[in-house]
């Protein structure tokens, strides 16, 4: 009984997570594709291309790279894995290992605060950390690459916490 | 027999102090590098035009001496004194009367030195002839003819310009130095120039993608740099001259351009080929690499000493980016800064004896310098921007770096000591890590 409650305990933490981060994806697939909305519907082919499976697809459409292997994030000057970042490199190395064939490169970024040439070396710092440990979790090391764009990139242009929190990030670009 | 060694090697000490302090006294005439320096007063009089015809105009003396102030006042060393307050009259036509100056006159308004001048000019030349006096001395520094094409005026102000640092600092200045730096309109970057005067911007790269960390060569005639050109950081040495670029770095992952050695045979590099953030040398002729930090965490950001002896970088290897030094073959390494969680882009003076670095304090960048041992630490700015990216000029007399407020962005130039300060660009694009090049000939 106990177990049952965990579970379920744990089940709403993972979905109330899946539904912040996809909301934080909707975003960038606005910006990226204008027409997204109307090419969802043939979800079969949607995963084929690298473009179309940036957008968000609905909650009924099959899982795609973009949705299912989600960014981590970071504390300010840290490259160390945070534990709520845990539970997500657990999901992405899942993802990963279901679909043996594909290829990701993990792009290591940074806020905009302090030097864009130390930031360059942490985010290489955040990408490796973040290969380490998805290979710890039985990725083939060979199957990743590693890239930092330092504070060059942001997903948030914003000059705010909460903008910089969402810029501290890995992200994964998964190639089938 | 020790007795003979110890004697030898006091003369030879005795000596070569002789030696040192004879040339001190010869060459430097003020101390522009005392704590308790203050910038000189000097006079500096619009130029007698001596032609006899009649249609000469006759501004061609004052802008003449206005260029020489513009150029004299970038030193920073300098409070020119306004010619309005200038109780002497104004000696017209006879080069005779250089000769006769009244100095209490001058020391009456307060001028330490005073230059005064004569030009005659002809259909295509100008002869220029100049004369720099130290007025509490009432003696004559220098007494020299110039001889330039008509419409070289510019060249010849900032010679006579860099004559007059000379014969006071033993320096001959900045004048022919340029500043290089990025500019980045929205996620796109490019290299661009621009002279110590302001002057001259010119668009050096065609990357039109991020780019980051320029480096000259010893001799100006290479720029060194990162650039995303073909989608990863890779390292790239520009010919000037020709425009070629060479790559000379591209490892997997991240290849971070450093200094290039005093002699220019070397590039430090930040690499992260073996799963780590170091510190490596490039011999770039023979491409043999070598690596000098061997730290899990991150080493970025190397800087030659002048000698090549030693290494400035940053390191997070005590939890925080900090300073460090090391032997110029990875050893001996010691941390530096201590004040501050935050202490990033150390640019080693080339004078030796000061590293200038970047610090977060109250929330914003400033630039510091301190010593090479880790003392003497100065804060240099101090206003609410963000300060970034120092990098001295060739006299070591002065920094170049970055300053961007929410609206603006900037490049400034301010003396060692942190006054003075100017602006030589500015924009609303993101301008960025300024490096200070080599004196051009």
């Amino acid at each position: 009984m106990k177990k049952n409650i965990i579970l379920v305990g744990m089940f709403i933490v993972v979905v109330f997570a899946l539904t912040i981060f996809t909301g934080c994806a909707e975003k960038k697939a606005v910006v990226t594709e204008g027409t997204a909305q109307e090419q969802a519907a043939p979800a079969q082919t949607a995963a084929t291309t690298q473009e179309q499976s940036a957008k968000v697809a609905p909650a009924a459409t099959p899982e795609t790279a973009e949705t299912m292997v989600k960014d981590i994030f970071f504390d300010f000057d840290k490259s160390n894995i945070r534990p709520d970042a845990r539970e997500t490199l657990k999901a992405d190395a899942d993802f990963l290992l279901k679909n043996g064939n594909s290829k990701v490169v993990i792009e290591g970024h940074c806020d905009e605060r302090g030097t864009a040439e130390y930031n360059m070396a942490l985010g290489q710092r955040r990408a490796q950390e973040t290969k380490n440990y998805l290979v710890n979790l039985g990725i083939k090391e060979l199957r990743i690459k590693t890239i930092s764009y330092g504070e060059e990139r942001p997903f948030d242009p914003g000059h705010n916490e909460d903008a910089w929190a969402k810029n501290r990030r890995a992200h994964f670009v998964v190639t089938p | 027999m020790k007795k003979i060694y110890l004697a030898a090697s006091w003369i030879l000490f005795f000596c070569a102090s002789l030696i040192f302090s004879n040339t001190a006294i010869a060459k430097i005439y003020i101390d522009i590098d005392s704590p308790n320096f203050q910038q000189f007063p000097i006079a500096i009089c619009d130029f007698n035009n001596l032609s006899t015809r009649a249609a000469e105009p006759l501004e061609i003396g004052i802008t003449l001496a206005d260029e020489i102030k513009k150029y004299v006042a970038m030193t920073g060393i300098f409070n020119i004194l306004n010619k309005k307050s200038f109780l002497e009259e104004k000696n017209t036509g006879n080069p005779a009367a250089l000769e006769t100056i009244r100095f209490s006159d001058w020391a009456a308004i307060g001028a330490d030195y005073l230059l005064r001048g004569n030009i005659t000019p002809s259909d295509k030349k100008i002869i220029a002839e100049c004369r720099l006096f130290d007025v509490t001395r009432g003696e004559s520094l220098f007494n020299k003819k110039y001889d330039l094409k008509i419409g070289e005026q510019k060249e010849l102000s900032k010679k006579i310009a860099s004559d007059i640092l000379f014969i006071l600092t033993g320096d001959e200045g900045e004048f022919n130095t340029k500043i290089a730096f990025v500019s980045k309109k929205a996620s796109k970057s490019d290299i661009y120039t621009i002279s110590y005067d302001g002057s001259d911007i010119n668009n050096i790269t065609n990357h039109q993608t991020i780019i980051l960390s320029p480096h000259w060569s010893p001799d100006g005639n290479f720029l060194a740099f990162t650039s995303f050109k073909d989608g990863h950081p890779k390292v790239y040495i520009r010919n000037l001259k020709t425009g070629t670029e060479k790559k000379v770095a591209s490892f997997e992952g991240l290849n971070l351009c450093g200094f290039f050695s005093p002699d220019g045979k070397k590039l430090l590099l930040t690499l992260s080929k073996d799963d780590n953030e170091e510190i490596y040398v490039l011999e770039i002729e023979t491409a043999k690499l070598k690596r000098l930090t061997h730290n899990y965490s991150i080493d970025v950001s190397p800087t030659w000493s002048p000698d090549g002896q030693k290494i400035a970088f940053v390191s997070n290897r005590s939890g925080s980016p900090q300073i460090y030094t090391m032997d110029a073959d990875g050893d001996n390494v010691k941390r530096i800064t201590y004040e501050g969680i935050y202490n990033t882009s150390p640019s080693w003076s080339p004078r030796g004896g000061r590293i200038a670095y970047e610090g977060l304090i109250n929330g914003t960048y400033q630039i510091f310098s301190v010593d090479e041992d880790g003392n003497n630490l100065l804060q240099l700015t101090f206003d609410a921007a963000r300060n970034e990216s120092p990098s001295w000029s060739p006299s070591g007399r002065q920094i170049v770096y970055s300053s961007k407020t929410a609206s603006k962005s900037r490049i400034c130039i301010m003396n060692a000591n942190g006054l003075n300060i100017r602006i030589l660009n500015e924009n609303n694009d993101a301008l960025t890590m300024p490096v200070w090049s080599p004196r051009f000939k």
